[in-house]
C-alpha cells in the first residue's frame, strides 16, 4: 500500500508539529502548512490524500472557506476534508455533519473536536477511503 | 375669653357719649371695641381689618351710615353690620337689612338689648367664616385633584419605558405612546380586548396574571426580540393591580428598552469566548506535548523531546503573561487601579525600559538610537507609564530583524511630551494595522509565527494612553517597520 499523504493546517505551530509526528509515526506522509492561505497553496501543490483544518485560524472562519473552496475543486471532491475546532464548546453552538444537509453548506466531511484524538481520526479516515475505494 | 377668640367691634357714631357707653359696655362684656367719629373714619378702619361686627350709625354728618355699611361689606362682605338710628323709621329699616345689614337697632336701645342682638350677630358670624373656610378649602382641593391629575398624566405620558394597563376582561385601560412602539402598534383603542393584538409571548405573560385562580403579588418579565426595521429587545414587566379589597382589577405592563444591553452582554460573551479559545491554546500545546513525549508508540529523538520542553516553557510562560495581562486589564475595566500620580520624567523612564531589554537588544544585535530632548514632567503612575514603553519597545525589538534599528526620540510639542519609537521590524499591512489595538488581535503570518505574544499588549497600551487623555498614532510599511507616536499631556 502506497504511503497516504495528509496535509495537516493549524495556526498553532506546537499542534501542527505534534500531530505531524504522530502522524508520522502511524506511517502516514504529512504536509503541514499554518493559514488558511497557506493550505490552499499546499493543497494546489501536493495533491494529498487527505485535509485536516483548524477551524479558527487567521479569521475565525477560515477553515470554513478552505474547506469550501477545497470540496468545489475536482479534486478535493474525492478526498476526505475534516475540520477540527473547539468552537462548538466555545460557542455553545453545535456543528455536525451528519446530514446531507449540513454536509451541503459545511462543505467538508467530517468536524472533529479539539483536542483531536488521532485513532478516530485515522478511523474516519480509513472509512471514507474504504468508502471511496482510494 | 382669649383675645384671638374674642369678638371684635367696630363702632362708628357721632355721638360721643353714646360711641363711649357702647363701648364699655361692650368690652365689659369680653369684646374688643374700636370706635370712629365719624363715616370717613369708620369705613377707613371698617374695610382695613375685618371686624366681626359693625355698629354704625345711620345719621352722621359726613357720611349716611346706609354708604358706610355699603363700604365695609364692599371688601368684607361677612362682616355684620348693624344699623343704629334715633330716627327709626320702618322704611330704613328695611332698606338697610335689603343691602346687607344683619339687624337695625333704633336708639335709645337698651344694653341687654344690644347684646342679644351682638350675641346673634356674633353667631351668624362664625358660621359665615366657617362656610367661607369650607368653600375656600373644597376649592382648593378641587384644583389640586385636577392638578395632579394632568400632572400624573404628564409623567407617564413623558417616560421612555411604556406603559400598559388592562383591566381583568383584557381592555386596554390605559398607556403612554412609548408603549405602542413597544408593541409595534400604530393605535391602541381604549376599552377594546388588546390582548390578541399582543406579541405572544407579552400575551402570556398577561394571560398568566389575569388568569390566576386567586389574587397574587407577583411580577413576571419576559425579553422578546421585536424584529421591525430596527433590532429591538424589550423587556416586559407584568405586574397585578389590586382592587382595594384585594381582587384582581388589572395588569399593568411595563416595557423597557434593553437593545444596548444585549449589545454589551453580546461584546462580553463574545470576551469570554476569546479568552477561552486564546487560553485553551496554550494548555492544548503543553498538553500535547507532555502526551507526546509519554507515548511508548513514537520514538522520539532526544534532542526533539528538548525542543518540546523549550516549546512548552515557552508556551507556558506566554500563558502566564496572557493571565496577567487579563488581570491588568480587568483592573482598568472596573477602575480599581490604585494610581500613584507624581511627576514623572519620560526620559528617566525610557532609559530603564531600555536598560531592561539591554540583553534581548544585545542578543538581535539591534542598534539603538535615543535623542531625548529636555521635556517638561508629566503627572502620572511610574508603573503605568513604565507598562506603556515596555510593551511598545519590547515590541520594536521583538518584530524587529537582527542586525535592525530601534530610534527614539523624545521631545516637547506644545502641551504634550511626544515620544516616538521607529523600529526596522516586520511592518504590518494596512488591514492588520485597522486591527491593531483590538484584543488578542496578533497579524498571523510566516514572520510572527515564531514571536510569542499575548496579543493584549498593544490594547493595553491604548487603554493607558486614552486614560491620560493622551493620543497613539501607527504608521506601517509592510515588510519596513513601524513607528508609534505617543502623546501625553503635560
Amino acid at each position: 500500500m502506497q504511503t497516504k499523504k495528509i496535509l495537516y493546517i493549524d495556526d498553532d505551530p506546537d499542534l501542527v508539529a505534534q500531530n505531524k509526528l504522530l502522524l508520522e509515526s502511524m506511517n502516514y506522509h504529512v504536509y503541514t502548512a499554518y493559514s488558511g492561505k497557506e493550505g490552499w497553496d499546499v493543497y494546489q501543490q501536493t495533491k494529498p490524500d487527505a485535509v485536516i483544518i483548524d477551524l479558527i485560524m487567521e479569521e475565525h472562519d477560515s477553515g470554513f472557506i478552505l474547506s469550501y473552496r477545497i470540496k468545489k475543486d475536482v479534486y478535493g471532491k474525492t478526498i476526505p476534508v475534516f475540520i477540527v475546532t473547539s468552537a462548538a464548546y466555545l460557542t455553545g453552538f453545535k456543528f455536525g455533519t451528519s446530514t446531507e444537509e449540513e454536509r451541503e453548506w459545511i462543505k467538508c466531511d467530517a468536524i472533529l473536536n479539539k483536542p483531536v484524538v488521532l485513532s478516530e481520526l485515522v478511523q474516519k479516515l480509513d472509512e471514507f477511503w474504504a468508502l471511496h475505494k482510494k | 375669653m382669649e383675645t384671638e377668640n374674642k369678638p371684635r367691634v367696630l363702632v362708628i357714631d357721632d355721638e360721643k357719649g353714646l360711641r363711649l357707653g357702647t363701648k364699655r359696655l361692650l368690652e365689659l362684656e369680653g369684646y374688643i371695641v374700636d370706635t370712629a367719629e365719624n363715616g370717613t373714619d369708620g369705613v377707613a378702619l371698617g374695610t382695613k381689618s375685618e371686624y366681626d361686627l359693625v355698629l354704625i350709625d345711620l345719621k352722621m354728618p359726613d357720611m349716611d351710615g346706609i354708604e358706610v355699611l355699603n363700604e365695609i361689606t364692599k371688601v368684607h362682605p361677612t362682616s355684620i353690620c348693624f344699623i343704629t338710628t334715633a330716627y327709626a323709621s320702618y322704611d330704613t329699616a328695611i332698606e338697610s337689612t335689603k343691602i346687607g345689614a344683619f339687624s337695625y337697632i333704633p336708639k335709645p336701645f337698651l344694653p341687654e338689648e344690644l347684646l342679644l342682638q351682638f350675641k346673634k350677630g356674633y353667631d351668624r358670624r362664625i358660621l359665615l367664616v366657617e362656610s367661607e373656610k369650607w368653600k375656600a378649602e373644597r376649592e382648593a382641593r378641587l384644583l389640586e385633584v385636577a392638578f395632579e391629575k394632568t400632572r400624573l398624566n404628564t409623567i407617564i405620558n413623558s417616560i421612555s419605558d411604556g406603559l400598559l394597563v388592562v383591566n381583568s376582561a383584557g381592555e386596554a385601560v390605559l398607556y403612554n405612546p412609548s408603549v405602542l412602539k413597544y408593541l409595534q402598534l400604530d393605535i391602541i383603542q381604549l376599552e377594546q380586548y388588546i390582548i390578541d393584538k399582543l406579541h405572544p409571548e407579552i400575551a402570556q405573560l398577561i394571560k398568566n396574571l389575569l388568569d390566576a385562580d386567586n389574587y397574587q403579588c407577583k411580577s413576571f418579565s419576559v425579553q422578546v426580540e421585536l424584529m421591525g426595521h430596527e433590532r429591538l429587545f424589550v423587556e416586559a414587566t407584568s405586574s397585578p393591580v389590586p382592587h382595594p379589597d384585594g381582587t384582581l382589577a388589572g395588569v399593568v405592563v411595563v416595557m423597557k428598552n434593553i437593545t444596548e444591553l444585549k449589545k454589551i452582554e453580546l461584546l462580553k460573551s463574545q470576551f469570554v469566548s476569546m479568552v477561552s479559545h486564546e487560553l485553551k491554546a496554550p494548555i492544548a500545546a503543553v498538553y500535547g506535548f507532555l502526551k507526546l513525549m509519554n507515548d511508548k508508540t513514537v520514538a522520539i529523538p532526544d534532542e526533539q523531546k528538548n525542543t518540546f520542553i523549550e516549546r512548552s516553557q515557552i508556551r507556558l510562560d506566554s500563558l502566564l503573561k496572557l493571565v496577567n495581562d487579563l488581570l491588568d486589564i480587568s483592573k482598568m475595566e472596573m477602575k480599581t487601579i490604585h494610581r500613584e500620580i507624581k511627576e514623572i520624567n519620560l526620559q528617566r523612564v525610557l532609559e530603564s525600559t531600555v536598560e531592561l531589554f539591554q540583553h534581548e537588544i544585545n542578543d538581535k544585535k539591534i542598534v539603538l538610537i535615543s535623542e531625548y530632548n529636555k521635556c517638561q514632567p508629566i503627572n502620572a503612575d511610574v508603573e503605568e507609564i513604565t507598562r506603556l514603553f515596555t510593551n511598545l519597545i519590547s515590541n520594536a525589538i521583538k518584530y524587529n530583524k537582527n542586525g535592525g534599528e530601534i530610534h527614539i526620540n523624545l521631545k516637547q510639542s506644545c502641551n504634550y511630551n511626544f515620544v516616538e519609537i521607529r523600529d526596522t521590524g516586520i511592518g504590518m499591512k494596512p488591514e492588520e494595522k485597522e486591527k491593531l489595538f483590538q484584543e488578542f488581535f496578533r497579524a498571523k503570518n510566516d514572520r510572527t509565527r515564531k514571536i510569542s505574544g499575548t496579543g493584549l499588549g498593544l490594547s493595553i497600551v491604548k487603554r493607558i494612553v486614552d486614560s491620560y487623555g493622551g493620543r497613539i498614532e501607527v504608521e506601517s510599511e509592510f515588510t519596513k517597520g513601524s513607528v508609534f507616536r505617543v502623546y501625553l499631556p503635560c
